[in-house]
């Protein structure tokens, strides 16, 4: 690949390739401020190629490959590039990562300890984690929790987070422009917009936390909160996760491990600024 | 309805002779979280979440010898209430088929 960039996200290191300069150097300005990778070698490989011969010039558009891929992945427009290289760094670590228990949750630290969100696209998790992570706690990351199978902690993987459609003017309000990466208009998620964390959660990527409590955000509802059996967590987090199966008996301890210690519940919330006040009270409940 | 040795229960045969043991040492984790009980099949990578009456029926199993329905309705019987015994038994003979078809007990001949 003519445009190449090495990253690392926590314990992960990508090197993205790319036909066109213009990912490569998003991707640079947005990551400027993240650790070094220690030496040459990376995890993961994703490759931003264009999507047939001409592609590369007329209505380019771009076909993600890496070592992991998914055989109907959709070409997508060069304007989209930024999102193109996240996708396919989402995609390489939640189909080929094997050093940690992966959920699909955002995780934020505060007095040593970490809250972690789960739910589906559009639950609020990320919004919930961008906006905490303005307010106090440290954000630790917004699409995947790593918990470490031996000793149960959760790991960061602060990568960009990924704002869409109305988190893009909520978050934009609290954080400054040199920590946002351009509008991506009309993909097939809506618009997106990506920030930065701060510094702090960025400096402090390879330091983990033990967990202390689970949540279920529900974006859009009454303000509710439910205590969720052991039962429903453990088959939510199978669910929530990408390579539970793939790590066996591994995975079995360190799930049913988390489950066993860490109290989980369901919370309605209608807005942003209600389950910010919901989110504090229950944390210094359980403190 | 029962014929003989056997039982239609849901619509299929379930044989209330046949004998069973447990999986092989080793080859189940199991773990209870609450109300739920947690088993590991190891030599299958599966992971079955299950709810009574399995880990009583898996713990009645303990001594690793064979049992038949029979047999293991008069261990549970000792310790709970399981109604008629003409109700009890198919009952039984159906959950141990299922669990010996998820591969966490044996049918032996």
């Amino acid at each position: 690949m003519k445009h190449r960039v090495t990253l690392r996200i926590g314990p992960a290191t990508f090197r993205i390739g790319s036909a066109w300069s213009g990912p490569i150097g998003e991707l640079r300005r947005l990551y400027a401020d993240y650790p070094a990778p220690s030496d040459g070698s990376a995890d993961f490989t994703v490759r931003l190629e264009p999507a047939g011969l001409l592609r590369r010039w007329l209505r380019p558009s771009i076909f993600i490959t890496g070592d992991h891929g998914l055989a109907d992945a959709a070409p997508m427009s060069l304007a989209h590039s930024l999102l193109a290289a996240e996708m396919g760094m989402n995609l390489q670590m939640a189909l080929g990562w094997r050093r940690h228990l992966l959920l699909h949750a955002s995780s934020v630290e505060k007095d040593g300890r970490v809250l972690l969100m789960s739910g589906e696209s559009g639950s609020g998790k990320s919004t919930l984690a961008a906006q905490l992570g303005e307010r106090g706690w440290r954000l630790m990351g917004d699409e995947f929790a790593l918990i470490d199978l031996a000793a149960g902690a959760v790991l960061p993987f602060p990568r960009l987070v990924s704002l869409k459609n109305r988190a893009i003017d909520v978050i934009a309000a609290d954080v400054p422009a040199a920590r946002m990466g351009p509008l991506l208009e009309g993909t097939a998620k809506g618009d997106i917009r990506h920030m930065r964390p701060r510094a702090d959660a960025v400096a402090r990527m390879d330091e983990g936390a033990p967990p202390a409590l689970l949540l279920f955000p529900r974006f859009g509802h009454a303000s509710a909160i439910r205590p969720m059996g052991q039962g429903e967590t453990f088959m939510r987090l199978t669910q929530a996760s990408t390579n539970y199966v793939a790590l066996g008996e591994a995975a079995f301890a360190a799930l049913g491990r988390f489950v066993d210690e860490v109290p989980a519940m369901a919370m309605d919330f209608p807005s942003g600024d209600e389950a910010i006040a919901m989110v504090e009270r229950l944390w210094e409940e359980r403190a | 309805m029962r014929y003989g040795g056997a039982a239609i229960i849901g619509g299929r045969a379930v044989t209330v002779d046949q004998r069973y043991c447990r999986e092989r040492e080793g080859n189940i984790l199991f773990r209870t979280l609450g109300d739920i009980g947690l088993l590991y099949h190891r030599p299958s990578g599966q992971t079955h979440i299950v709810i009574s009456p399995v880990p009583e029926i898996l713990e009645a199993m303990e001594d690793d010898s064979p049992v038949s329905v029979g047999d293991l309705l008069q261990r549970l019987s000792r310790r709970f209430d399981l109604g008629p015994q003409e109700t009890a038994l198919p009952k039984i003979a159906a959950h141990l088929a299922d669990m010996a078809a998820l591969g966490l007990i044996r049918a032996v001949a």
